[in-house]
């Protein structure tokens, strides 16, 4: 029998090698076609699109989709809900609000990015501060306070496309609730990429923690866990690399929910290396989604179609395995 | 000075108070025993003094004041079995042993190979040497009581205090899990508080039993000093028309049984 250790671990490294393989793929695939040879020759041209375009769009997809894996494990952990995902604490309205201000109110891409990302973040701290009136702080406080914030961020959004203009900004904004990769380049990433990886190299060691959250409240505290104060910080940094990449990308469906079942229904436990399992199935899916999204029409398609199409035969596939076993 | 005390004991649920008032203390290698009926607050009784709800009053524990001290403090004081485990997801068996390790590591430590080697002890100690990689969530629910009581054990703290720990165990695990209590309780400097469900486990294993009915004390039992006359009014209270039997097993143990005694026709009233 191979121990679950070795299986983790094999597994991983299958995920790497995937996550590398679509790598490859992602930065020739395109528009404009690129080819080593040309690269190799030193076509300028061909250098800038694979510098600012490509490399950053891949960037992203890889470390956008491993932080939205390994945040939908955390919040599957702690909220002890295999549904649970970034919309449970209003996050992914508060970016789409703060988006649609952006394209109304702002000018460029940069200016849309960093008004959903103050959307979110905006979102996250009334979550917080509604969640603390409550002193003993349950996590039912903060999924009641994130349904709130959910509504209001969705209230706004609706009085924001109310007054939008229906030919470009209106359009604008529903491109960008249905999430794309494509108005992203090397000029736009560098702050929120730092923030993502900032945010997973504190939650990784952390593991050990998140996974003492899973339990009832009163055990946890029992074997020492101060358990409000730390799952206050979980959520607020796996939040914070959410925010980080949908402001860049829009939302994105499917992936927070989908990798970590991924992952756990493969290895059966939630060792460290299930949530590094949770990320790399995110890298690959929101890699792989967005390959499809720029190469399958002549136009570039959002790339939520591709993670739910992508993702929801692959859960299905699992559950019945599973079932099996 | 009592090794543990709990003074004045008031708890309950939002405004609905459940435990009113109530004190009692042991002393250190103690196991006491606490019996009501369904809600007569033992379960509430156990929170409060472990911190998980609200209360007034205090509890101390060798001299030091419980409500004063942070979670990991008190994890390295006193640990609790719920009735319950609300672990749900797929873990290890051994890994749910480990978490009992927490409150000796720092935030970012991880479990060293001595404390995997104390786990795997107190897993070969309630029975389940072999299941150490097996899934929690695939054991019974009495195993899953079984590792929750070798997590406690490697708590390594003085005060155990257990929710009805026997309530999904079978006869011969029931019996095996307070064997385990009383041999713990042979270090000198370790005192346990368990709610029990069944009275005669309870007077062959408790020291001093406390009888709580609508969340106050009725009173309390010696069972190996007391005579079964004074003890049968007292559980009468509580259970209704019984009597208590004394038996010599065939090993030569001596045993006391708790019967009931009311007629059909008065349960059927």
């Amino acid at each position: 029998m191979v121990s679950s250790t070795v299986k983790t671990k094999s597994l991983c490294a299958a995920g790497v090698f995937l996550t590398a393989a679509l790598v490859v793929v992602s930065l020739f695939v395109g528009k404009y076609p690129l080819s080593i040879r040309e690269l190799l020759d030193g076509n300028e041209l061909q250098w800038r699109v694979f510098l600012t375009l490509r490399a950053s769009r891949t960037l992203v997809g890889v470390i956008g989709g491993f932080a939205l894996g390994t945040a939908g494990f955390v919040y599957q952990t702690v909220f002890h809900n295999p549904l649970a995902s970034p919309d449970i604490i209003g996050v992914s309205s508060g970016a789409s609000a703060g988006a649609a201000a952006g394209i109304l109110f702002l000018s460029g891409a940069t200016a849309v990015t960093v008004s959903s990302f103050a959307g979110a973040l905006l979102a996250v701290v009334i979550v917080l501060g509604l969640s603390s009136l409550d002193r003993n702080g349950k996590k039912g406080t903060i999924v009641l306070a994130g349904i709130a914030v959910h509504s209001l961020a969705q209230t706004a959004l609706m009085c924001l496309k109310m007054t939008a203009d229906p030919e470009r900004q209106l359009a604008s904004i529903e491109y960008w609730i249905m999430g794309s990769l494509s108005g992203i380049s090397s000029y736009s990433i560098a702050g929120n990429i730092l923030l993502c990886i900032l945010c997973l190299g504190v939650l990784f060691p952390l593991h050990r923690q998140i996974i003492l959250l899973s339990g009832e409240e009163g055990e946890t505290r029992m074997l020492g866990v101060s358990v409000g104060k730390l799952r206050l910080f979980v959520l607020l940094t796996a939040t914070l690399a959410v925010s980080a990449v949908v402001s860049l990308t829009g939302l994105i469906s499917f992936v927070g929910l989908l990798a970590p079942h991924g992952a756990r229904l493969m290895t059966k436990n939630n060792r460290p290396g299930t949530m590094l399992l949770g990320g790399l199935l995110g890298s690959c899916l929101l890699t792989g989604a967005d390959i499809l999204a720029r190469s399958a029409a002549a136009a570039e398609l959002p790339v939520s179609i591709f993670t739910s199409l992508l993702g929801a035969p692959f859960l299905i596939i699992l559950i019945i395995r599973r079932k099996s076993i | 000075m009592n090794f543990f005390a709990a003074s004045n004991i008031t708890a309950g649920y939002g405004r609905k108070t459940i435990v009113n008032n109530l004190s009692f203390s042991m002393d250190s290698g103690c196991l006491l025993g606490i019996l009501g009926a369904n809600g007569s607050g033992k379960t509430t009784l156990l929170k409060a003094v472990c911190g998980i709800l609200p209360h007034t009053g205090s509890c101390t524990l060798d001299g030091k004041i419980l409500e004063k001290l942070s979670p990991r403090q008190l994890a390295r004081h006193c640990s609790y079995i719920p009735q319950r485990s609300g672990i749900s997801i797929d873990i290890s068996v051994l890994d749910v042993v480990l978490m009992g390790c927490n409150p000796r590591l720092g935030l970012l430590e991880r479990p060293t190979a001595a404390m995997k080697a104390e786990g795997r002890r107190a897993l070969a100690l309630v029975g389940l040497k072999d299941s150490e990689e097996k899934n929690y969530q695939t054991l019974s629910e009495g195993q899953k009581q079984l590792c929750i009581l070798a997590r406690t054990l490697c708590c390594q703290s003085r005060l155990l205090l257990l929710d009805e720990p026997e309530s999904a165990l079978d006869f011969h695990f029931r019996y095996r899990m307070l064997d385990i209590l009383r041999n713990w309780l042979s270090d000198d400097r370790r005192a346990a508080i368990v709610t029990l469900h069944d009275p005669s486990l309870a007077l062959n294993y408790c020291d001093i039993l406390l009888l709580l009915s609508d969340g106050s004390v009725l009173g309390s039992l010696c069972p190996k000093e007391d005579s079964l006359e004074k003890m049968e009014t007292m559980l009468q209270q509580i259970y209704g028309k019984i009597s208590l039997a004394g038996f010599i097993s065939r090993s030569g143990r001596k045993h006391l049984v708790m019967l009931n005694e009311e007629t059909k026709q008065e349960t059927d009233e």
